[in-house]
């Protein structure tokens, strides 16, 4: 089923040693209950060459990752590194034959130093087991000048910016001079200046020999640094193309499939489009450092307007900077008429908005306290009589709104903390019903939460705002876009690059919208500016 | 929507932990109580005079000292910060008050409100460092507890500051009712801050920011005022402790109270209230403070070595508290 390096467009320094592939897997499958999460995938890689690895959040890419990396063993089939299969020996196994990854999240200690988290693990000791700092120094700053990097060895990790960081993980990746280095999304927490720094070091690395595969979603980037691509969807590799022939539109339905346009359910939102309504909140070239630099777009009455963007486009940034979490470094922001400049969260709240963060354990609720004291937090006057809070009010207002949302509790006065991710999501949201709020932000509100309760977020979502609340829906699920929302925008180098009404939005708009780099995309209507 | 066995589950499983959670609590307090019990059937027994209405209602003015600043502790501690320097705002709070009625000259009534108005404004200085720069409570409320005691050992020449005949300082010293007045201000205010801590919007607050202090943020709580005036209301309760202190000893001093924050740190503590903030009661807090007060009173009665002393109460209260840890422990491993 998949047609494996048809054109093996290794580089130089690979086909000079004329060796074979430093990675393979022939007919790998890897089962996870009730998943088939790869599915005879057969993969080779070759000294020099920079494989990108592309699909859709779940489509095998980190799975096929951690078999590469040893991380998890293939239920059938084998996986070579240089030549030797792995016995399942763990991820020591791999690394001593030459794996090296680097995750999405950095693994340093912002408080240690560069050269101490270059050589973490393995501190070069002398004469009574102390450790040779200058020699630690030197070692650090030489590895990370080969990668075009020049930063004191003794500052704390914490202190360079993101894509220095970045660089003195992948030199730590590189120390023990492996064969194939695997780079999963290494600039999705970029800036898109930043990005260049990495992109022009992993050049160098491929140049040195090193294979490496590469996992991101951006795909300028995939063009300037990789010779092929392979595309991955529902567990297979669907096929391998070289980047410079493909268009993104032929990447795009690749990652898709035709499943895509099949699948795509018109179940969704109000019909009537509600862009004729009142502008309830406008935001005007707002700027939050360093990923958005000019985000503009209105919400209107009754709306429920989805911000689509690939991760690190920086959705949640924008998202919480309106939230009045972070002050924007420029721009205007208009809530029900009133222009602001400045605003912080009681400012947001006092006017009508309500913020519900992705983090929702950590931001969103207070655990230890009952749901109705969550659903009242932010809003107490209503159930005070006198200068006391009312239990019974209290219980009464919370009871409402349980049952208006369907939030599953054997009583209101369980700790929040007891309930199901899906639960207690909803018990956020009534907190902002309880408020009064006119306008919600919801931040991945479906996040970590399971199929059925996603189905009655959707609902709710779409029953709020047919009663008039204009709502903000920030997802990751691309999929989830089309079902909830009467318009999206995309959020793409900082800007808002792309606007899909009606049936324009599908998935596969959506995500070549995310995606485009400037070659067009024929779904999707890309309006430079919106608005 | 139907129900799926998989909704069903969630909440029996709620329900489950909740009791769980209530139950924890009650066997918090309930154990308490027992442990009370134990001591007031052992003491009555072994120690002479411990029963005797002179002693019960010495143990009551006792428990005043650390009861009052317990109260104000207790919602500290729910907040997720600490207050160490309650000793020497205690004697910096009598000094104060022996100095304005005395050399001063600002006559007893004025003077007592300067003492609590100063010792009001210490804490919420300490509270400002902890809300506007994050600097840690411990650290701030060290300095403070430094400072203190040193302007109390300074103002008074490290002597004892004799206070003026006063009615007032004597009703203060003396009883309502029979009972000592300290004691009937400790019960008065532990309604208060039952109320506060249970029915006031203020205090629910205060169990949300402790609890997640981010969320309390987003749901427009505003924190750090909250954070300022939880040490302001420590420090007045310190600055009226220091008053009657004063009254019952007839004198400010510099030196007194020694220890003191022990003594309410510990017996918040010992009430259950965890030090990572978010959840505790005053009612425990109060149970806390009886069962110091009486290990304290017991070890005296009983004739124990006044530096032993010290050493039975350290390795009581770290077992106290190791009890609820394990306690705790128990029931997230089973949940």
């Amino acid at each position: 089923m998949a047609p494996i390096n048809d054109r093996p467009e290794a580089r130089g320094a690979g086909s000079e040693r004329g060796s074979g592939p430093v990675a393979r897997t022939r007919g790998a499958v890897r089962r996870y209950p009730g998943v088939l999460a790869l599915d005879h995938v057969d993969f080779e890689v070759r000294p020099g060459e920079v494989r990108a690895l592309l699909g859709k959040n779940g489509a095998g890419k980190s799975t096929l990752i951690r078999l590469l990396s040893g991380v998890e063993k293939a239920d059938e089939g084998t996986v070579e590194i240089a030549g030797t299969v792995l016995t399942g020996g763990g991820s020591r196994e791999a690394s001593q034959l030459g794996v090296a990854t680097v995750y999405q999240e950095l693994s340093l200690i912002p408080q240690l130093s560069v050269a101490e988290n270059y050589h973490l693990g393995a501190l070069p000791t002398g004469r009574g087991g102390l450790v040779r700092t200058a020699h630690m120094k030197d070692a650090a700053d030489a590895a990370l000048a080969e990668l075009g990097v020049r930063v004191d060895p003794g500052m704390p990790v914490g202190a360079l910016p993101v894509a220095e960081q970045q660089m003195v993980e992948i030199a730590r990746a590189l120390r023990g001079s492996p064969k194939l280095l695997i780079l999963d999304e290494p600039t999705s927490s970029l800036a898109a200046a930043a990005v260049d720094v990495v992109l022009q070091a992993v050049t160098r690395i491929a140049a040195s020999g090193v294979a490496i595969i590469y996992v991101s979603h951006r795909l300028n980037e995939i063009r300037q640094i990789a010779d092929s691509a392979s595309v991955m969807r529902d567990g297979r590799l669907v096929e391998t193309v070289g980047t410079k022939g493909a268009s993104s539109d032929d990447i795009v339905s690749l990652m898709l499939g035709d499943a895509a346009s099949a699948t795509e359910a018109p179940a969704r939102h109000t019909s009537a489009p509600a862009t004729d309504r009142p502008v309830v909140l406008s935001v005007r070239d707002l700027a939050v450092p360093p990923k958005v630099r000019a985000a503009t777009f209105d919400l209107h009455e009754g709306e429920i307007l989805g911000i689509a963007g690939v991760l690190g486009a920086g959705r949640s940034e924008l998202l919480r900077s309106i939230a009045g979490l972070q002050p924007p470094a420029s721009g205007t922001l208009t809530v029900f008429g009133e222009e602001l400049r400045r605003w912080s969260v009681r400012d947001m709240i006092r006017r009508g908005v309500g913020f519900t963060p992705e983090e929702r354990k950590t931001d969103g609720i207070v655990p230890l306290l009952g749901v109705d004291e969550n659903i009242v937090l932010a809003d107490r006057r209503s159930v005070r009589r006198g200068p006391l809070l009312s239990g019974r009010r209290q219980r009464a207002a919370a009871a409402k709104l349980v049952s208006a949302l369907s939030v599953r509790t054997p009583d209101v006065g369980v700790p929040i903390g007891a309930l199901s991710g899906g639960n207690q999501q909803k018990a956020v949201i009534a907190r902002w019903l309880h408020r009064g709020s006119r306008v919600l932000l919801l931040d991945e509100p479906t996040r970590g939460v399971d199929v059925q309760a996603k189905a009655q977020i959707y609902d709710l979502v779409r029953e709020l705002a047919d009663d008039g609340v204009s709502i903000v829906f920030v997802s990751n699920e691309l999929e989830e876009l089309p079902l909830v929302c009467s318009r999206v925008v995309v959020l793409r180098d900082g800007a808002i690059a792309a606007e899909l009404t009606g049936a324009d939005i599908t998935e596969s708009a959506i995500f070549a919208a995310t995606l485009a780099d400037g070659t067009g995309s024929a779904a999707a209507s890309t309006t430079g500016e919106s608005m | 929507m139907s129900s799926t066995a998989q909704t069903q589950t969630a909440p029996a499983e709620a329900e489950r932990q909740v009791r769980r959670l209530s139950l924890s609590r009650g066997v918090n307090e309930l154990g308490l109580l027992a442990a009370i019990i134990l001591l007031y059937i052992v003491l009555g027994a072994k120690a002479g005079g411990f029963l005797t209405s002179g002693n019960q209602l010495g143990i009551l003015r006792d428990a005043a000292q650390i009861g009052i600043a317990a109260w104000g502790m207790t919602l500290v501690i729910i907040a997720g910060d600490i207050d160490i320097s309650i000793g020497p705002a205690v004697a910096f709070g009598s000094v104060m008050v022996a100095k304005g009625a005395t050399s001063w000259g600002l006559g007893v009534p004025l003077a007592v409100v300067v003492t609590l108005l100063i010792g009001t404004a210490i804490g919420a200085f300490a509270g400002f460092l902890r809300a506007r720069f994050n600097v840690p409570s411990f650290i701030a409320t060290l300095g403070v507890y430094s400072a203190l005691r040193g302007l109390a050992q300074f103002i008074s020449n490290a002597l004892p500051v004799p206070l003026p005949n006063s009615g007032f300082f004597d009703f203060l010293a003396g009883s309502i009712a029979g009972v000592p007045t300290p004691a009937v201000v400790m019960i008065l205010l532990l309604v208060v801050f039952l109320v506060i801590a249970l029915k006031t919007p203020y205090g629910r607050a205060v169990y949300a920011l402790g609890g997640n202090p981010r969320a309390a943020e987003l749901a427009g709580i505003p924190v750090k005022r909250i954070r300022i005036s939880l040490f302001a209301v420590n420090g007045l309760l310190a600055a009226i402790t220091g008053v009657l202190l004063a009254a019952r000893l007839g004198s400010g001093n510099g030196g007194s109270a020694m220890g003191l924050e022990f003594d309410v740190i510990a017996a918040v503590v010992i009430g259950g209230t965890a030090l990572a903030g978010g959840s505790g009661s005053i009612l425990a807090t109060a149970l806390g403070v009886i069962f110091i007060t009486l290990i304290g009173n017991g070890l005296v009665l009983l004739g124990v070595n006044q530096f032993l002393q010290d050493v039975v109460r350290g390795v009581i209260i770290v077992l106290a508290v190791l009890v609820n840890v394990l306690l705790g422990r128990r029931n997230r491993l089973t949940s």
